[in-house]
């Protein structure tokens, strides 16, 4: 891990809609992640946490104020070259997994290996998710974890430098809640990603090297995490 | 690495095979049978066109009323061209020997030059009992290799099935507006038996061109500079070959007669006159040699008396003497230089004619030469370069116009197969709209996903194509041959790789497919990757529910049903007017012809129309006939130069005064005509219009001016006063062409009736038609029934796919099947209906237009017409169609998950 600001969130401000339905969900928005950091962004609903999640993914814009990734500003990028952004530096975790129904396990990490010139080896990772035995299986013969397993899987297959992470556990059980975390704090360990996720979850908050509090559209709290626990040893 | 989502493709396909098998076998049908019709009309007309190699095809023939000279012949061939006597007998042909004529029977020699004959079956005649026939016309009739048929009265065993490369569509005369190889049949014999055959033999010569032609231009150049040489050469015994000088020969025989008759006239007057002023002279001369005399004697009395008494008086008396002589000598004198000047006078009159000797003498040869081939001269009475020959170009030519309307089928069925491929595309983006989102997150780009969703509908399509184009190649290929063999004697069809086919059956459709899916998809993925995630695809921004009056529930929720479903239910009724474009095509045909038929009646002004061969007996009265009812009329051809069909025939008729069968008015001015309705319907002509036509085999050009249109369907025609037809054909004041009559003509002479038209003539284009596309339409129907219940099928199937989550959620919510099919089932019903009424009416107005549109290349006018119960006929196909569609909706309706609704829902 780094000091340095690989990730830079600065005075973001962003809103929907207009007129009297015009609602402000980011209202200057301002902190950093060094690289390799995992980075929790906790709030409760309505906090703007997804809504920031999707401009630093890229496949939403700020108003105002700008996000730099390694340097690159992403309101200086086209449509082209942001697909370029997430295709080279991003991986995608949904909640609901959004994997392909029709392609087995293994193909659907390959849908995200085929973006990467440096793609881990499938096996391998096949292994490291604890899917191997079900590669051949398609999503729906898998349990929800498992189906988080398959999307983690999908989006870190490409080795990406980001790793983001929409409430990853919002769907699952409590056990399967943490063997996720645990994967994701593995994968964050073996791969040296920068992790961000999202969640509303305080307790996850406990594993991040560093914590973003929201509310409201704003930082209320910017934590370092000094006594940082593993994934197993969570608990809520 | 190979994109992944390639995998997904033969999943998807095999998810939705039922979908696809549906498109796959649209397309396969359509491809194939355009293909089969593609590669058999090309193949065929590539076989027609190397026919005129390989069976030598001549460039045009002409007929003769006598068999022409030898020196005719040579004088003939001097123009460039090779002439091959190819005489032909008509009989009637009897094909049981029952005693009753089936059919009439034109009988050749066996070729051995030009137009030469393909042995289809069996063997070709050896012995005089023997006979090849048309092949066409014994598939028919059901005649077979074996047979004993009776043509005129000789019995003859058919030793072979032939198609003769001059008779490939079985035409009785060129001009005639429809073949016939039902009552129709041609034959060939050895030359023996030929020759033995008791019947009027037709004097037909073909000629091909000694340095060939190539292009229709070029034929027609030749054949215009050829025609009138033949027909003067023929005139002429072959004496002449200068249209010009023959022209100036006839129209001067008078002249010339009446020249020499004077000249002659003259020059026995001056003999006459010179004969008087001979005896006048030689009266002179006696009187002058008595004058002579009797001076001497006065001059021997002076001298005689010159010495006597009384010579005073002697003297007086002599004096009065001399006196007397002297004004006799003058008087002499005088008549002697009369005699003279007349003599002169004479003699100038006689020089003059001896001057007018030399142009005497020509004329004189001129007549000795009229003279001498008096008894050669020929008549020209038909004349068909091939390019006009029917017979030869009318198969070639109507495949062309199939092959335009099998275009249009395939263009039609394309479009709206590529819009179900698009729509069946853009359902899935929607359903699978999330997955794209995380795609489009993860950094896949819209390019890699529009190729993918496009993938599916080109590879289906270009695999259709290929199965479609083998089957087309093979197995319809020959149906479709088998087809055309209805109508058409054709020789042995080879088949042969066709590019156009390839293009238009494979590249079309798959590049069809490519643009209508690649606009489609791509403005269906131009959402953004969060609008994906968040399964926001709406099109419309600010979407507000539009406000309903206050209908049933149930009536606002399929109003509401259709406002989410208007791009499917825009196919839905895009592809019911396919399907009843094609029924009203398949439905409507057979109708039009029965209509025809049973019209054919009205068609004609008479009951029998007599040609007469000449309007003249042998004694030079003029032919007239008592019969009841009868009217003199005029007759004859010329051709379009403009509209919509150039070198279109177009009858003229001259009518009579108070007419009963051409009802129209008698005092119109010169060049002012009527025409018939079809002529006004194909050409786009009303009143004040003006037409230009020209003569067929000369260059003479006329234009008339529309003044009415009469109620005269069945052909193109014009008509005018029978006077003012006389004076614009530069015929003699009376002159007529035959008659018409509603009653039988019994009193005048067959020799002198060159042709008998009835209302079974016109009966025989229908028929043909009727015949011919009768097997068309029958593949035309099951298609179309088939067609109607399998895009109804896929596209209902779309919409209730499109529906399935809120299927789902209504079955969740507690409702029945049945209410539900009330919902989904009843407005597809009500769409389906309303599409159908709609269609129905722009179908039929569609394939009128597209009807019209065929037969403006064809001779003839053919008007496209079905009745009321026709057209209900095929809407209620498609509603028999969707009645059995609606029931297999039913139980998909039944078959949508509870689940459903709630699977995708966060």
């Amino acid at each position: 891990m780094s000091d340095e600001k690989f990730l830079e969130v600065s005075n973001v401000f962003k809103s929907y809609g207009e007129g009297e339905s015009r609602q402000e969900v980011l209202r200057g928005m301002d902190f950093s992640v060094a690289k390799g950091e995992f980075c929790v962004l906790l709030g409760p609903s309505g906090s703007g946490k997804s809504t920031l999640l999707n401009i630093i993914g890229g496949i939403d814009s700020a108003d105002d104020g700008f996000i730099s990734i390694g340097g690159d500003k992403l309101r200086d990028m086209d449509e082209k070259a942001l697909t370029q952004y997430r295709r080279k530096h991003l991986g995608y975790v949904f909640q609901l997994y959004n994997l392909i129904p029709n392609l087995t396990v293994k193909e659907n990490i390959e849908v995200g290996a085929y973006l990467s010139d440096k793609a881990l080896d499938i096996d391998e990772l096949l292994k490291t998710l604890g899917l191997y035995e079900h590669r051949h299986k398609l999503p729906n013969q898998l349990s929800g974890g498992q189906q988080q397993r398959t999307s983690i899987g999908r989006a870190i297959v490409k080795n990406p430098d980001i790793l983001l992470c929409d409430e990853p556990t919002g769907a699952l059980d409590y056990n399967t809640s943490k063997e996720i975390l645990k994967l994701i704090e593995d994968v964050n360990k073996k791969y040296g990603n920068t992790i961000i996720m999202v969640t509303h979850n305080e307790a996850i908050s406990n594993m991040a090297d560093h914590t973003i509090k929201l509310r409201d559209g704003k930082v209320r709290k910017n934590i370092v995490n000094e006594n940082k626990v593993s994934a197993s040893e969570l608990d809520w | 690495m190979r994109n992944p989502l390639n995998n997904r493709i033969p999943k998807n396909i095999k998810k939705d095979w039922k979908k696809y098998l549906v498109l796959c076998l649209l397309l396969i049908l359509t491809i194939s049978l355009v293909c089969a019709m593609y590669v058999a009309n090309n193949s065929m007309e590539r076989t027609f066109a190397e026919a005129f190699e390989d069976y030598n095809i001549e460039d045009g023939h002409f007929e003769l009323e006598d068999e022409a000279t030898e020196f005719l012949l040579e004088q003939i061939e001097n123009e460039g061209i090779t002439v091959y006597p190819q005489f032909y007998k008509d009989f009637t042909e009897d094909k049981d020997s029952d005693g009753t004529k089936e059919a009439d029977i034109r009988i050749f020699e066996i070729r051995e030059e030009v137009n030469l004959v393909a042995l289809i079956e069996g063997e070709m005649p050896k012995a005089t009992d023997e006979i090849a026939i048309d092949n066409r016309h014994a598939g028919n009739v059901n005649m077979n290799v074996g047979d004993v048929i009776t043509v005129g009265d000789k019995k003859m065993k058919v030793t072979g099935l032939v198609s003769l490369s001059d008779y490939s569509t079985l035409f009785i005369k060129n001009t005639d507006t429809m073949f016939d190889a039902i009552t129709f049949d041609i034959g060939v014999v050895t030359k023996e038996c030929f020759e033995g055959l008791e019947g009027t033999t037709v004097w037909q010569y073909a000629y091909q061109y000694n340095d060939r032609p190539t292009t229709d231009e070029e034929k027609k150049i030749l054949a215009d500079d050829l025609i009138p040489k033949v027909a003067v050469l023929a005139a002429t015994g072959g004496y002449l070959d200068d249209e010009d000088e023959a022209k100036e020969l006839s129209d001067n025989v008078e002249i010339w007669s009446d020249y020499l008759e004077d000249v002659q006239d003259k020059a026995d007057d001056l003999e006459k006159r010179s004969e008087d002023l001979k005896a006048r002279a030689d009266e002179f001369e006696r009187e002058g040699k008595a004058l002579e005399a009797e001076s001497v004697e006065l001059k021997e009395m002076a001298l005689l008396k010159r010495g006597a008494s009384e010579l005073e008086t002697f003297g007086n008396e002599l004096k009065n003497k001399e006196e007397e002589l002297q004004k006799r000598a003058d008087e002499l004198k005088a008549r002697g230089e009369a005699l003279q000047e007349e003599r002169d006078a004479l003699q100038a009159e006689g020089d003059a004619l001896k001057a007018l000797q030399p142009t005497i003498d020509e004329y004189v040869d001129n007549l000795e030469a009229l003279e001498k081939y008096e008894d050669h001269i020929n008549k020209l009475t038909d004349f068909v370069p091939e390019y006009l020959c029917q017979a030869i170009h009318f198969a070639p030519d109507d495949m062309g116009s199939d092959k335009a309307m099998c275009e249009v089928l395939l263009i039609v069925l394309v479009v709206v197969l590529a819009f179900i491929f698009a729509i069946t595309a853009s359902n899935t983006i929607t359903a699978e709209s999330k997955v794209i989102g995380t795609l489009r997150a993860s950094g896949y780009t819209r390019r890699e996903l529009l190729m993918h969703y496009v993938s599916v509908p080109v590879i289906l399509t270009l695999a259709s194509a290929i199965i479609g184009n083998v089957i087309g190649y093979t197995l319809l290929r020959g149906a479709v041959v088998f087809v055309y063999g209805r109508s058409y004697s054709l020789p042995p069809i080879k088949t042969y790789w066709d590019g156009e086919a390839f293009i238009r059956t494979t590249i079309f459709p798959v590049v069809t497919v490519i643009v209508i899916n690649t606009v489609i998809v791509y403005f269906r993925l131009k959402h953004s990757p969060l609008k994906f995630l968040r399964g926001d695809l709406s099109v419309r921004k600010n979407k507000k529910a539009v406000k309903l009056p206050k209908f049933s529930f149930f009536a606002r929720f399929r109003i509401r049903i259709f406002n989410q479903n208007v791009p499917g239910y825009l196919v839905l009724f895009a592809g019911i007017f396919f399907v009843m474009v094609l029924l009203i095509f398949s439905v409507g045909m057979p109708v039009t012809l029965k209509g025809y038929i049973e019209k054919a009646d009205e068609f004609a002004v008479s009951e029998y129309q007599y040609i007469l061969k000449s309007t003249e007996d042998e004694d030079g009265n003029k032919i007239d006939t008592k019969t009841e009812g009868a009217e003199k009329f005029s007759m004859e051809n010329l051709s379009t130069v403009d509209g919509v069909r150039v070198g279109e025939q177009v009858t003229i008729y001259g009518y009579s005064k108070d007419s009963k069968y051409y009802a129209l008015p008698y005092d119109i001015e010169k060049g002012n005509v009527y025409i018939s309705k079809d002529y006004a319907e194909k050409f786009k002509l009303s009143e004040g219009d003006t037409v230009s036509l020209k003569a067929k085999y000369a260059k003479d050009a006329y234009r008339f001016n529309v003044v009415g249109i009469f109620d005269m369907t069945g052909s193109i025609a014009l008509f005018m006063p029978n006077d003012k037809f006389n004076e614009i054909f530069d015929l003699e004041e009376g002159s007529f062409t035959g008659f018409v009559s509603d009653k039988e003509i019994t009193d005048i002479d067959d020799e002198y009736i060159g042709a008998v038209i009835t209302s079974d003539d016109l009966m025989k284009m229908a028929n043909q038609l009727s015949y011919s596309m009768g097997g068309i339409m029958d593949i035309f129907s099951y298609f179309c029934g088939a067609m109607a219940i399998l895009i109804i099928y896929l596209l209902t199937k779309i919409i209730i796919e499109n529906n399935a989550t809120s299927i789902s959620m209504v079955k969740v919510l507690g409702y029945k099947n049945r209410e539900i099919g009330r919902l989904y089932v009843m407005l597809t019903g009500i769409v389906v209906i309303l599409s159908t009424l709609v269609t129905a009416a722009i179908s039929y107005l569609f394939v009128r237009w597209l009807w019209a549109f065929v037969m403006y290349g064809m001779a003839g006018w053919f008007k496209f017409s079905m009745t009321p119960l026709s057209i209900v006929k095929c809407i209620v196909i498609v509603l028999i169609a969707y009645t059995v569609v609606s029931l297999v909706d039913m139980r998909r309706i039944r078959r949508v998950p509870l689940t459903e609704a709630l699977k995708n829902v966060e």
